[in-house]
């Protein structure tokens, strides 16, 4: 909510960038692995605006799981896009990939090498690549709610898994299913 | 709305309902808990253990590094189960690959299907991430201990790389005291992950540890996992036997018994 208030009162501050810079959307997001909320900023990618490319802060709050501060760089690419309404559009299958980043001491970036040989373990536990399919409605609020700063709004719901379920999933096909490693996130993205 | 966008709103609606009931909101990989985590596992079944009924044979399994093993931890279950008398398993460390709530869920489903309960030890993975507290909360603590028919199993972290080397794994003051003589305790037998002839062993306290082991009353083994390979030896003096379970993926535990005072044990492949 905050992040929202800013944009819109600092719309002259930032309109002394570049205007590629100025992001297009506002996002908040409930849970999708990236924090229990994560607040977001999001552009807009390629000439139809199918894509986006999402930078999000996120926080797990020790009552539920934490104490976690998470940062993500997410894309998405909406291919099939169906008119519900003239004033709202369903994605209904869009496949996106992201980067997740924990931040604190228990959470390596490079293993210490004096600590571990090389290899010992293979993976980064800071760094989590995901993939993700998600579906969004989006909704024109100039058309539904005539003017206003917000040009768009829309709700999604997203699915993900990453590397090191994934692994645990293809030596394990009889005792995991792909809902077991596809975890479930739902958000708001602000068009502005 | 056409037909066709109607019944996929529909349907995809109600799969979020679904997969909402499912649990299938995750916060972070590494979350410590989640609505449905267990809590005190260690604790719950040693009060299954206190409460069954005993005979002259104390008989369990020693079995490890269940990580990313869940179809072989199934055939292990299922083997166990079909053992008769078998009182408890030890699950001797590495419950997870990479210190994930989900997969100690996994492996705790799994094994929560076996008809006695099981012990969890740390091992060196559990601790990757926030897979300390994630164990902790699961489980228990990393060093504890249990006394069932007189003998008296003192379960401890011996993943010293995990702590660099600095000394404090495996705590050694804690051990001692442990192992000292006590009511009601005839025999005592030791259970960690790493072995102490094993690298990841802190090796400037192997000798201390081994020591500490074999001087109580009545040693009657050390128990570890670990290698994923089979092994035997008798470190320092007394003829105290070191045990070293194969690992899951190797699809084969250790089965002991102890008759008597008598300490006895075999490899079961499965």
């Amino acid at each position: 909510m905050i992040t929202i208030i800013f944009f819109l009162q600092s719309g002259k501050v930032f309109s002394q960038f570049p205007e590629i810079l100025i992001p297009k959307d506002v996002i908040v997001q409930h849970a999708g692995s990236i924090g229990y909320f994560s607040v977001g900023a999001g552009y807009r990618l390629f000439k139809n605006k199918r894509g986006n490319l999402d930078f999000n802060y996120g926080f797990v709050p020790e009552n539920k799981g934490g104490t976690l501060h998470i940062i993500s760089a997410k894309f998405v690419y909406r291919p099939f896009e169906i008119k519900l309404k003239d004033w709202a559009k369903l994605y209904p299958l869009n496949p996106g990939a992201f980067v997740s980043y924990h931040y604190g001491k228990e959470f390596d970036f490079y293993w210490d090498k004096s600590q571990y040989d090389e290899g010992y373990y293979w993976w980064s536990s800071a760094i989590r690549p995901h993939i993700s399919f998600s579906n969004e409605i989006k909704l024109d609020s100039k058309k539904l709610f005539g003017s206003g700063k917000i040009k768009s709004l829309s709700i999604y719901s997203e699915f993900n898994t990453n590397d090191l379920y994934m692994v645990s999933y293809v030596l394990n096909t009889k005792d995991l299913s792909l809902t077991d490693i596809f975890k479930l996130g739902i958000g708001i993205r602000l068009g502005f | 709305m056409n037909k066709l966008t109607g019944s996929f709103v529909w349907v995809s609606c109600s799969l979020i309902l679904f997969l909402t009931a499912c649990n299938s909101f995750e916060y972070s990989p590494n979350q410590v808990f989640d609505r449905n985590s267990p809590q005190y596992l260690n604790r719950k079944s040693l009060q299954r253990l206190a409460e069954s009924v005993k005979d002259d044979t104390i008989r369990f399994v020693l079995t490890g590094d269940s990580q990313r093993e869940y179809t072989h931890s199934e055939e292990l279950v299922r083997t166990v189960n079909n053992i008769p008398g078998v009182d408890f398993v030890l699950l001797a460390g590495d419950i997870s690959d990479f210190g994930l709530l989900q997969e100690m869920e996994w492996v705790n489903e799994i094994f929560s299907k076996l008809k006695m309960p099981y012990i969890g030890v740390i091992g060196n993975h559990d601790l990757v991430a926030n897979g300390e507290k994630v164990f902790k909360r699961m489980f228990g603590e990393l060093n504890f201990s249990f006394v069932y028919g007189g003998v008296k199993f003192v379960c401890h972290n011996t993943n010293s790389r995990e702590a660099a080397f600095d000394g404090s794994v495996p705590d050694l003051p804690w051990l001692r005291e442990q192992f000292k003589a006590e009511d009601g305790v005839t025999a005592y037998i030791g259970v960690a992950h790493v072995p102490p002839n094993n690298g990841d062993f802190d090796t400037s306290l192997s000798e201390q540890y081994v020591n500490v082991i074999n001087n109580s009353p009545n040693t009657l083994a050390a128990l570890f996992a670990h290698t994923h390979s089979k092994n035997l030896f008798y470190p320092g003096r007394g003829n105290i036997p070191y045990v070293v379970t194969n690992a899951i993926e190797n699809r084969e535990f250790v089965l002991i018994e102890i008759i008597n005072g008598k300490f006895s044990f075999k490899n079961i492949s499965y």
